[in-house]
């Protein structure tokens, strides 16, 4: 059995601005029922890729075809079964919950009967059913949030762009818009999910790439993802005068990376932590100083770039 | 078709959201065009400025020059002044000296001196001075107006008389009594009537050749000169033939100008929305929708259309409320003529926005071109008063046409037949203006 052919297939997509290149050959393939994530910093050409994959923007260079068929992003199959969930809170604040919604069913052909009841499913599936009538400036951020998920699934997308959409959002409707992100993912709906949250990301994410400058720097599974740090454990301490000494002592038996104030000792494979310990007590450092982490994205993130997400 | 019209209800949902907004789009029209009728004394009953002060100085004992200063005298919106006040009260009539001085102090802005040479011998015509100080361009105008009006209504024989004399110097006297008994007999006999009496009506000037004109120069207070009096002679048709039996003259004349710079300033307004819509990512989810590009402009378009139609039409309903303007039989015309100039101020607020890389810029660029537009338009005071080239510039913009469109249908009640050129201009402009807007939109970043 062949694989399923993929709903979005990126080939050395390139976009520029003026002298900036937001995406410098980005090539990707994402087939059908995935969860896939895009991890980069601010300016990393996140939405840049999200809107050229929404057809709003056109490449300067490769191909990109959306859809499973073929089709060119930006073309009118595309569009009718995608839905993207803007950076920003794109709604028309002024006016009801509701009036938003008619207006985006509006633009996809939705009317009458059909549109009720496709506004009726989605503000319960935010569970916004009982503010529809309220003006959305009268939301709070995270109901906003919600509402400009809601509007990118009136037409039942097969394919769901989500552009950072946990912005500026309170953590009781960030797990809300989790869970059902994941729901509807089981259920079958592809999503792209950009955020600069490795959290968010690892969390989420069946698949993630990572993306920097406009170059996707590492693609795969977290797990895959992980196994490309040559470390299987980080130790973390604040650094300083006292602990100078341990710094230098320890990079014979690994890595000492120190960053944001931050000592990082990654230990070679093999190497015993009761032996570390022995180490710090010898420089008398308290225990409680240290902290140990498994590999996460962010090292890796680190690893590949030098920098962290936040930068 | 669709999509333009959801998103045009859109703009009507936001419109009617923001009771601010709605307020104004009909209140607006209201309370500009009545202030507008009290600044220029506008009322249904008596059209025109009330007393205007206008200094007359007869020197010519020519009866026909003292019916002149009684004709004036008559005529409501002057207030004629013959005489001057010395210090202790006694007057003494004005002379020609006097005027400077009294102008330059603003005790009048008009002046209109009969010269005792009224008619003139060394040509067909007659001979009058006027000074004005035209601070007011609008008052000024009506001025003018009124002195040709009286002039052509109430002593048409000094034109007569005029022409008799010019011939009289020209063939000599005895050649031409006989040419006047010849034609007197030839008329009465052609249409019958007496000959003596036909011929004594030549004598006195008094045939009726409506058409030959008469002339009121227009001097400057440092410069006094004379125009010829035959480039006035439109003038007088102008407001002699045309909207005679219109009601509420100058308020009929001045409401266009104003409702097309109101209009202007509004649709502006609304065009510049695009960048709010920009701002907020909401062209992002529409087009990321089936909905395009031209989608959202030709929403924008009928959307400012329909706006600026209901916007004139309140300002012309209120004009017929407050000041009696004359819509009644010519409503379908009007609203063709307002259904064009809607759409032109539309299209030119989509250029305006479409050019302006924010919406700041947008309204600053604006502002500017629409006060031009309006002034050389002839939105503030009549074209006629501007010099040749920039009358040349006012047949380029949409507000003369506009204008030139209200007036045609308030002032002449002209048949669609004649409207049509009119309008087919103000589509015509419409089309330029929307295919330039939307080639920049096409190219520029506010979609991206
Ligand atoms: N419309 C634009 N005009 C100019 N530069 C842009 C535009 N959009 C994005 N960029 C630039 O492209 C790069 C990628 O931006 P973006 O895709 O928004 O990043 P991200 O979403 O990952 O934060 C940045 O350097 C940004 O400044
Ligand atoms: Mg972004």
């Amino acid at each position: 059995m062949s694989p399923p052919s993929p709903i979005v297939s990126a080939k050395g997509v390139v976009k520029r601005f003026g002298p900036v290149t937001a995406l410098d050959g980005v090539s990707l393939d994402i087939a059908p029922g995935e969860f896939f994530g895009l991890l980069g910093p601010n300016g990393a050409g996140k939405s840049t890729l999200m809107s050229l994959i929404s057809g709003l923007k056109s490449l300067d260079g490769g191909t990109l075809n959306v859809n499973g068929e073929g089709a060119a992003a930006g073309s009118a199959g595309a569009r009718r079964s995608l839905g993207l969930v803007p950076q920003h809170i794109a709604l028309y604040t002024d006016l009801s919950a509701e009036a938003n919604l008619r207006i985006f069913g509006g633009l996809y052909g939705l009317r009458g009967r059909a549109l009720e009841g496709r506004i009726d499913s989605v503000l319960e599936a935010v569970q916004l059913a009982d503010r529809r009538r309220d003006p959305v400036k009268a939301f709070s951020g995270g109901m906003q949030r919600r509402l400009n998920l809601a509007a990118s699934l009136l037409n039942e997308p097969r394919l769901l762009l989500c552009d950072e959409p946990t912005v500026g959002v309170d953590p009781q409707s960030r797990n809300a818009i989790f869970e059902f992100l994941k729901e509807r993912n089981r259920a079958g709906l592809t999503i792209i999910y950009s955020t600069h949250y490795m959290e968010e990301a690892t969390r989420l994410c069946s698949r993630i790439g990572i993306i920097d400058h406009g170059r996707i720097l590492a693609l795969g599974t977290i797990d895959e993802l992980l196994a490309r740090l040559p470390f299987e454990e980080e130790i973390r301490y604040p650094s300083g005068p006292a602990t100078a000494a341990l710094a230098a002592e320890l990079a014979a038996f690994g890595e000492v990376a120190s960053l944001d104030g931050t000592d990082r000792f990654r230990p070679r494979p093999g190497y015993p932590l009761s032996s570390f310990y022995a180490i710090t007590e010898r420089h008398g450092l308290a225990p409680r100083l240290f902290t140990s982490q498994r590999p996460t994205l962010e090292a890796l993130f680190l690893q590949l770039t030098g920098r962290t997400l936040r930068e | 078709m669709h999509t333009i019209l959801v998103l045009v209800r859109k703009d009507f949902a936001l419109l009617f959201r923001d009771k601010v907004s709605i307020s104004l789009t009909f209140l607006v029209p209201f309370v500009l065009i009545y202030l507008f009728g009290q600044v220029f004394h506008v009322n249904s009953k008596d059209p025109g400025p009330s007393g205007i002060p206008i200094a007359v100085v007869r020197q010519s004992d020519d009866p026909a020059a003292a019916r002149l200063v009684e004709a004036l005298q008559a005529v409501k919106p002057l207030r004629v002044v013959t005489e001057f006040v010395n210090p202790d009260k006694s007057t003494r009539p004005l002379a020609e000296g006097d005027l400077r001085p009294l102008m330059r102090a603003d005790a009048f802005r008009f002046a209109l001196v009969i010269p005792a040479d009224l008619i003139r011998q060394d040509g067909i015509g007659i001979h009058l001075r006027t000074y004005s100080n035209p601070r007011n361009e609008v008052e000024a105008q009506m001025v003018n107006g009124i002195l040709q009006r009286t002039l052509f209504s109430s002593v048409p024989e000094l034109l007569g008389r005029s022409l008799q004399a010019r011939a009289r110097a020209a063939v000599g006297g005895e050649r031409l009594d006989r040419f006047n008994d010849a034609v007197a007999a030839s008329v009465a006999r052609t249409f019958g009537g007496d000959a003596a009496d036909i011929r004594a009506r030549m004598a006195a000037g008094s045939f009726g050749l409506g058409g030959a004109g008469t002339g009121v120069g227009t001097a400057q207070p440092d410069r006094p000169a004379v125009r010829d009096f035959l480039s006035s002679l439109v003038k007088v048709e102008d407001i002699q033939v045309a909207g005679k039996d219109v009601k509420s003259p100058s308020a009929t004349m001045l409401v266009g100008g104003w409702a097309m710079q109101f209009l202007l300033f509004a649709l502006t307004a609304s065009a510049t929305a695009l960048f709010s819509e920009k701002a907020s990512g909401i062209f992002q989810r529409v087009l990321s929708s089936p909905a395009t590009r031209s989608d959202i402009l030709w929403s924008k378009f009928i959307y400012g259309a329909i706006l600026g139609l209901v916007q004139l039409m309140v300002l012309f309903l209120a004009g017929q409320l407050l000041y009696g303007i004359e819509i009644g039989p010519q409503f379908p015309h009007l609203l063709l003529v307002c259904v064009v100039a809607a759409s032109a101020c539309t299209a030119f607020g989509m250029l305006i926005a479409s050019v302006s890389p924010t919406a700041e810029a947008a309204r600053g660029i604006s502002t500017f071109v629409i006060l031009v537009t309006c002034a050389v338009g002839g939105a503030w005071f009549p074209v006629s008063f501007m010099p040749e080239f920039i009358q040349k510039c006012s047949r380029l913009t949409l507000v003369y046409w506009s204008m030139e469109g209200f007036s045609q249908v308030l002032w002449s009640h002209a048949s669609l037949a004649e409207l049509l050129p009119t309008l087919g201009r103000l589509a015509a402009m419409t089309a330029a203006l929307m295919a330039l807007a939307v080639w920049r939109f096409r190219r520029g970043r506010i979609f991206e």
